[in-house]
């Protein structure tokens, strides 16, 4: 029986160290996975900025010089006027507004007592919720240091996710990402079982062109890509709130083109693999950088530049700043604009990247 | 059944070759058929046999030899070829989750045939396959497969059929009812070429072109070739040119070595 056993193994290993996908599955994707995410996953404290208003100028410096001393904040500007600073994280210019009150003086002692705003734009609270806490510690640290017991409280209001739900930006970059691999995978599958199966000779044999192909073969998926992308939609919004506000209608027609793209690339390296197996590893090489590099587990900010600058080619990365940006900041078309653009560059190129890996004859 | 252009030359080939990673697959191939001809490509396997089809059919370049098939270039390969020439492949293409109808039909639209439900009925009870027509591919047998892949291959009805090991695997009644039909389409005046490893089969053939290692030898009548192989049957006589190739080779490495 120990004998069966062995030469079974060592068949089994013969074949392994003999098929150069298995063979890059066991050592080289892991290898390039360990050095590239050992490399870029590790989150950096970005800066947050901070925007200051006060009744007075001289009512915010002294809140300015200390906040300029707090690692990691970046004060934006000087101090603006009553209002401004909220107004400034509303528009995107700050990410924490700082409302300072007018305080009962000798000058104006009938002054309501009111507490001082933290107004945060609370979108995607990993990259917030942080200073929040710092910024909040060190105002009442602060305050017990000059002794000074009738210090204005402190409120902190958030902006687009009122309770900082953390599964928010998390479902609304879910969307891409299920799409993306589902259609990565098809696309890999797609030709590559046909290619295993003897269909693809016999297909080779038709009189269609390469793109009458590759369009008939992508046109099912993108359908499907956009009918799943519409169901994580729904499934987040029923059982978890996830509004739907901003360019949702926008949003939803960016699903075909997103899904097409990740069905093209798909096909890509399915036509430069032999075996199904080959098709899928790249499939895993190709969505576990997407998905990490993407914002969608750790804020985008965070990355180090080299990072940002690789995640910025993947298309996901636009669409979960898109969908966050829409479905929790409720923006507008234009932030749909902003990575309809990338896409269709990247629809473009891969396309023709796609025809020119299909064009492979039969030899 | 009859086709036009019968008379004249849809293949005119010579000295057509092709080598993957410097590694020769065929060379030498000539060939010349009008229609109404039956001719078999016969011999070992990794012979050149398929290569040579694929560079008929267009699917792959010669990188050695010229001439045309079907009035193209035969170097370049055109897609709109495709639809006046039927290729049946060595491994059954039909897609096993469809119906024999479905694939049928894949086909039919795939060459944009007019009335193509109509064309298909046609096949389906031409080729006696009305009992599987609801059938998936998947659940056939071999023998069936072949005859639902030889139906795809006729649907548009191309004057040059290029069959890559139409019978192999397949029971002696189907086999002859397959040759039978081959026989017909020649006398109907397609231009018909079958590679096999049946000789029995490739007797019935009016010419041969012979593999060996590489190289074609042909077209010859089946006489030649048994004359060649100083054989009473083509099976002795190829299995004679075989063992007299690979005893040059014995004796080409032997100097060598010297």
């Amino acid at each position: 029986m120990i004998g069966r056993i062995l030469a079974m193994a060592w068949v089994e290993m013969l074949r392994l160290l003999r098929t150069p996908a298995a063979f890059t599955l066991i050592l080289a994707v892991p290898a390039f996975q360990v050095v590239l995410f050992g490399y870029a996953i590790r989150p950096q404290s970005t800066e947050v900025r901070v925007a200051i208003a006060a009744p007075a100028p001289d009512a915010g410096v002294g809140a300015a010089t200390r906040l300029r001393a707090e690692p990691s904040v970046r004060v934006m500007g000087g101090v603006l006027p009553p209002g401004g600073a909220a107004q400034a994280v509303r528009e995107g210019g700050a990410d924490i507004a700082v409302e300072i009150p007018e305080v009962r003086s000798f000058s104006n002692p009938f002054a309501p007592i009111r507490p001082v705003r933290l107004i945060v734009d609370a979108t995607n609270p990993a990259l917030t919720e942080a200073a929040v806490a710092r910024l909040t510690a060190g105002y009442w640290q602060d305050a017990a240091q000059r002794g000074d017991l009738g210090a204005p409280s402190l409120v902190v209001e958030r902006l687009n996710n009122p309770d900082a739900r953390s599964d928010w930006p998390f479902l609304a970059g879910l969307i891409g990402v299920t799409v993306m691999i589902s259609m990565v995978m098809l696309g890999c599958l797609s030709l590559a079982r046909e290619r295993e199966g003897g269909t693809w000779e016999a297909l080779m044999t038709l009189p269609a062109s390469r793109f009458e192909l590759l369009a008939g073969k992508a046109l099912p998926y993108v359908v499907i890509g956009t009918v799943q992308g519409l169901s994580v939609l729904g499934i987040g919004a029923a059982l978890f709130a996830l509004p739907l506000r901003g360019a949702i209608l926008a949003l939803c027609g960016l699903l075909p083109l997103f899904a097409g793209v990740h069905f093209l690339i798909g096909f890509a390296i399915s036509a430069r693999a032999r075996t199904q197996i080959a098709a899928l590893q790249g499939a895993v090489a190709f969505y576990l950088p997407a998905m990490l590099l993407s914002g969608f587990l750790y804020p985008f900010e965070t990355l180090p530049l080299w990072a940002q600058r690789i995640g910025a080619v993947f298309p996901l990365t636009h669409f979960v700043a898109a969908a966050r940006d829409v479905l929790i900041r409720g923006a507008g078309a234009p932030a749909v604009l902003a990575a309809l653009w990338p896409m269709l560059a990247a629809a473009s190129g891969i396309g023709a990247l796609a025809l020119w890996a299909g064009s492979r004859r039969i030899d | 059944m009859s086709i036009e252009g019968a008379g004249t030359a849809r293949i005119d080939v010579a000295g057509l070759g092709k080598s993957y990673g410097g590694q020769r697959a065929i060379s030498g191939f000539d060939l010349r058929v009008t229609g109404g001809e039956l001719i078999a490509l016969v011999g070992a396997n990794g012979g050149g046999k398929t290569t040579s089809l694929r560079m008929l059919a267009g699917l792959i370049a010669p990188d050695a030899g010229m001439g045309h098939v079907l009035g193209r270039d035969v170097r370049q390969p055109q897609r709109a070829d495709r639809a006046r020439t039927g290729f049946m492949t060595q491994r059954i293409g039909l897609y096993p989750e469809l119906t024999v109808r479905d694939n049928l039909m894949f086909r039919a639209r795939m060459h944009g045939l007019e009335r193509a439900g109509a064309r298909v009925d046609q096949a389906i009870s031409g080729h006696g396959l009305a009992r599987y027509a609801a059938v998936r591919a998947a659940h056939l047998s071999v023998g069936w497969a072949r005859r639902v892949q030889f139906a795809a291959t006729l649907l548009h009805a191309p004057p040059l059929l290029l069959l890559d090991e139409p019978t192999a695997g397949l029971d002696p009644v189907t086999r002859e009812d397959i040759w039978e039909r081959l026989a017909a389409l020649a006398d109907a005046g397609y231009s018909v070429i079958v590679s096999t490893h049946d000789l029995a089969e490739a007797e019935r053939c009016a010419r041969l072109v012979y593999f060996q290692d590489g190289e074609a030898d042909g077209p010859m009548t089946p006489e030649v070739l048994r004359a060649r192989g100083g054989a009473a049957t083509l099976d002795a006589a190829v299995i004679a040119l075989a063992r007299q190739a690979a005893s040059l080779k014995a004796g080409a490495r032997k100097v060598e070595a010297r």
